[in-house]
């Protein structure tokens, strides 16, 4: 269970991304993090693996305190919780399967890794986790070579090799042609649903919304405006969210299998 | 814009006429009156700098200049709050200083024109270029000479395959004349007689003793000469030395051969370029370690590693600020002639340039995946390894090929302090006056020149 206690966040220029916002993930949960550009979506997620410090409130994930954490310790929580960006955050010119390793970092021995050389066991992994999503073909081709759903699948078989116990997505398919968003999200619904990975995902289209999430957390200038049930949301909570002047926008017409 | 306007208007009320006055008096105090204090503050500076600068440079036709930006400054009061066009300030300004900076590089257009005859003295050797000569066959015969006579001087006779040189008499003084016969020489042949000092220096014996002194042999192959011989060779009175009287036949033969000043060029060239090469692989590899260090986003963190940036940042500008010639002046100063302080200077200067371009690359990087992989769990050098490395690797690649360009070209001057290559050899030509040996220089720096951009720009466009 995570446990987001008074997280606040501001930044040096005097921007207040985070304000003052609790709320509790269990187990095996799909959270979806909603809100508009600059709502704190992003900043929440990097505050939950510390890749931004938050200024004040606790962290605490089954009662350790990430938020206490020392830099050894903190790397041992970091290489439990994945990360899949929007951006993919590939490195392009290295090879698809040296993309998919670095998730291991975190496991490997540090002095073989800086050599490049990982075990028979990190290498099958790698090919596990890139069957998994369905590109195993491509281990050897640069990464840049590769459409952007198939960037976005690389970065979630990296997150796969972490074996986490948390995925946080940050908003994963809002560089993707809508077509693709709901083959992206169906991977990280099936670690859900069969590994009981817990996921956090920030989202931007409210049909996906419905599709995926058990639970939604709504943001609005970095205070938590709504925490409850998808189907909650109706058209006057999502004028609250989003403002009076907000249409909504349906991601695809066409649902995919 | 309406902000300003709203707070400036009550000011703007202020009578123009009032402002003008005062900007007589100090330029730029009407325009501050009126509310306007940047404006009042540019004009002053314009108007300073330009009276400034003509004072120094004391010459009173340019008084009129800020004369005019004066009364400008009061036409610029008048048309508050529009102001006088700055344009016509900028002009005045800017013909000033180029026109005082024309007088004071003392550019004189004509002198490129004037010295034709200088110019042809030089250019006609350049058109032939001494790189290649025709073979030849040189055959020297020799005779000694005592300077000055020893009590019992041995007789200044030789005789060397077949050809037989006397020198009369025995032995000389300095100033004194001595005759020269020989037999069996070539007939008909010119030859060159040169005076031989004790350590292998060679005199010339033509006028002023600038010029070689060429005499044909007759038909029997006999050759008879009278010269002086040369003042300031000798050691002391009673201090008795060998020398020489040389006589030289040249023969041409068919073909071409790289002649003696061409040789001295491609050993030159060939220190030139492996000089550059080991500067920038050693400067390379002292500036990957430093360029870390200076990259922003990798030291901004704390301020320890922050203040290590400002360090390393400090340390890469003053040496970068060095030129490599003037570290080579103090490098030939420190561990003598040759190709080793050129290469010292060229190492200090390529590791600094290349420590800033390879601390930019660095900080130009996507900082995504460093992110990711920061979010694996991954350590510090994990992080650049997987994250930072791949990403630089092909501009580093392409950034040191580039130098190593750069530094072929810097080391051929780097050469006329005494650091060696090819420089240090075009800076003696030059002295000499051998514009021949110049000239051939200039082609084969220019040819290495454009093979290496050539190469380096395939090399470079198959990196990205």
């Amino acid at each position: 269970m995570l446990r987001i206690e008074n997280l606040t966040k501001v930044y040096p220029t005097g921007t207040v991304a985070l304000k003052d916002v609790s709320f509790q993930v269990e187990d095996g949960e799909f959270l979806v993090v909603i809100g508009l550009s600059g709502s704190g979506k992003s900043t929440l997620l990097r505050c939950i693996n510390r890749l931004i410090e938050p200024t004040s409130g606790r962290i605490l994930w089954d009662d350790i305190d990430i938020t206490a954490a020392n830099a050894q310790q903190l790397r041992l929580i970091r290489r439990q919780i994945g990360m899949v960006f929007q951006q993919f955050n590939l490195v392009k010119r290295s090879k698809v399967i040296t993309n998919v390793l670095s998730g291991r970092l975190g496991y490997a021995n540090p002095w073989a890794s800086l050599l490049g050389i990982w075990s028979h066991e990190d290498r099958q992994r790698a090919m596990q986790a890139l069957e998994r999503v369905g590109i195993a073909d491509k281990a050897n081709n640069r990464a840049d070579a590769l459409s952007g759903g198939q960037q976005q699948r690389v970065g979630i078989a990296r997150a796969l090799m972490q074996e986490p116990r948390l995925i946080l997505a940050d908003e994963p398919v809002a560089s993707l042609d809508p077509v693709l968003a709901h083959s992206i999200l169906q991977y990280l619904e099936a670690l859900n649903r069969t590994d009981g990975v817990t996921v956090i995902c920030s989202l931007h289209f409210l049909d996906l919304v419905h599709r995926y999430a058990t639970r939604v957390v709504a943001l609005k200038d970095g205070v938590k405006v709504f925490e409850g049930l998808p189907k909650e949301i109706d058209r006057a909570r999502f004028k609250e969210i989003y403002g009076e002047e907000a249409e909504e926008v349906r991601a695809t017409a066409v649902e995919v299998g | 814009m309406s902000v300003n306007q709203a707070v400036s208007s009550p000011k703007a009320a202020r009578s123009p006429l009032v402002a003008a006055l005062l900007s007589l008096v100090i330029p730029g105090l009407g325009q501050a009156w009126q509310g306007h204090l940047a404006r009042g503050g540019g004009v002053f500076a314009v108007v300073v700098s330009a009276l400034a600068t003509t004072i120094w440079y004391g010459h009173a036709t340019w008084y009129i200049i800020p004369a005019a930006l004066w009364l400008w400054n009061v036409w610029d009061c008048l048309r508050m709050p529009a102001g006088a066009p700055a344009w016509a300030a900028a002009i005045l300004w800017l013909s000033m200083a180029y026109g005082i900076g024309w007088q004071v590089t003392e550019i004189n257009l004509l002198a490129l024109a004037q010295n034709g005859e200088r110019a042809a003295s030089i250019l006609r050797p350049m058109m032939r270029p001494d790189f290649i000569t025709k073979r030849q066959n040189r055959t020297q015969y020799s005779v000694r000479v005592q300077v000055p006579c020893s009590t019992n001087p041995p007789r200044a006779q030789a005789t060397i395959n077949g050809v037989t040189i006397t020198a009369s008499p025995d032995c000389v003084t300095v100033g004194e004349n001595i005759l020269v016969t020989a037999r069996g020489l070539q007939p008909n042949f010119p030859t060159e007689v040169t005076w031989v000092t004790p350590t292998g220096g060679v005199i010339m014996l033509g006028e002023n003793n600038a010029k070689m002194l060429t005499l044909n042999s007759d038909e029997q192959g006999n050759l008879t000469v009278m010269f002086t011989v040369p003042t300031g060779i000798q050691a002391s009175e009673e201090f008795v030395q060998d020398y020489r009287i040389a006589l030289t036949q040249v023969e041409t033969l068919p073909g071409y051969e790289i002649s003696p000043n061409g040789r001295y060029i491609l050993q030159g060239i060939y220190e030139t370029l492996a000089l550059a090469l080991l500067a920038t692989a050693l400067g390379a590899v002292l500036a990957l370690p430093i360029s870390f260090l200076a990259a922003r986003n990798l030291m901004g963190g704390n301020p320890l590693t922050y203040s290590i940036y400002v360090l390393a940042r400090t340390f890469l500008n003053i040496f970068r600020s060095i030129e490599a010639l003037i570290l080579a002046i103090i490098f030939v100063i420190i561990v003598g002639l040759g190709p080793f302080p050129g290469m010292l200077a060229l190492t200090v200067h390529t590791t600094a340039a290349l420590g800033k371009l390879y601390s930019e690359v660095i900080e130009g990087i996507d900082p995504g995946p460093i992110e990711a992989v920061r979010a694996t769990g991954a350590n510090w050098a994990q992080i650049v390894r997987f994250a930072v490395i791949p990403q630089i690797v092909p501009s580093f690649t392409a950034l040191t090929i580039y130098r190593w360009d750069i530094n072929v070209r810097s080391s051929t001057t780097i050469g006329f302090v005494g650091g060696g290559g090819i420089g240090f050899f075009l800076w003696q030509w030059i002295l000499l006056g051998d514009y021949r040996a110049v000239s051939a220089s200039f082609i084969t720096i220019a040819v290495v020149v454009i093979i290496m951009d050539f190469f380096s720009a395939q090399l470079r466009a198959q990196l990205h």
